[in-house]
């Protein structure tokens, strides 16, 4: 893991990262700021709850809480392991398609027609290739209690 | 992408009431030109996962992102066609996409005396103007989505 400098309140035009990854056939985004670790699904130990130096990322379902399709474990299968705060966990995605920087400028609202609880799912979206990436709020996957 | 109506052919006056006539599934509705910001054809949507009604994805166009209001689903309707259209409405939070079928749109210019209260609360409406035995509602864009 990459030691962090200390944090600083982001301008919009200071970088931020993202990790891009593909689940049920859409993109997503994950910012690298909440990203412990990748882990191949074998690595993760299958569908355990994946445990590293001693600290265990319980698995979440985030194909069940988007309602996207469950994805069969595949050799571009990765575990993604988050933290947020005190909150752990870890996803199972389809791909990891890479990391992104780029400035928060270019992280675009979702748009106000979106008036459900989804606007606390996502941060944003990013155009990412001829698509489009959802950026996932880290704070929404991990807190799995207050799903709304 | 227009056609022009044969009543649109004559001479217009400042009491005129512009309107574009679509369809959807089959289903004619009408739009006030001054609600409609362009006609292209329709590019594969992105759904998103969300919980407001009718309100399913996104469309990218270059590097604009619109949110997709699903008119066919509100009316229980399928879209018509191979090559359907995308109809993008001024909505009072910004631009949005509807899907509709690949007949091309027809202006037509009504004197607003004809138009009509709309009887049925099947869709939001600013009125109807009467088309031999059909009656066509005119589509009220800023209050489309406004459940969730």
């Amino acid at each position: 893991m990459d030691i962090r400098e200390p944090m600083e309140t982001p301008s919009p035009a200071s970088p931020s990262r993202f990790l891009i990854v593909t689940l049920g056939g859409r993109y997503l985004a994950l910012d690298a700021e909440s990203i412990c670790g990748l882990l191949t699904f074998e690595e993760a130990g299958n569908d355990k709850d994946p445990m590293i130096h001693g600290i265990m990322y319980g698995a979440i379902n985030l194909a069940d809480r988007l309602s996207l399709p469950n994805d069969r474990g595949g050799a571009n299968t990765r575990i993604v392991l988050l933290s947020k705060r005190e909150m752990r966990g870890s996803v199972r995605v389809t791909t990891v398609e890479g990391l992104l920087e780029l400035s928060l400028s270019q992280v675009l609202p979702l748009p106000m027609q979106f008036r459900g609880p989804e606007r606390h799912w996502y941060q944003g979206m990013i155009l990412f290739a001829k698509s489009i990436a959802l950026v996932l709020n880290a704070t929404w996957v991990l807190n799995e209690e207050g799903s709304g | 992408m227009l056609r022009a109506g044969h009543k649109y052919q004559r001479e217009t006056t400042h009491q005129s009431w512009p309107l574009l006539v679509f369809s959807v599934g089959g289903r004619r509705l009408a739009v006030k030109t001054v609600d409609v910001s362009g006609i292209s054809l329709w590019n594969e949507s992105i759904p998103v996962a969300g919980r407001t009604s009718f309100v399913t994805g996104l469309v990218r166009h270059g590097q604009t992102v619109l949110s997709v209001f699903d008119l066919a689903a509100f009316l229980r309707l399928t879209v018509q066609g191979s090559s359907p259209l995308c109809l993008r409405v001024k909505h009072p939070f910004g631009e949005m996409a509807i899907c509709i079928d690949e007949e091309i749109p027809i202006l037509h210019t009504f004197d607003p005396a004809t138009i009509q209260p709309y009887q049925n609360k099947d869709l939001p409406a600013e009125g109807s103007y009467t088309n031999g035995l059909d009656e066509i509602p005119i589509l009220s864009v800023s209050r489309l989505g406004s459940t969730v």
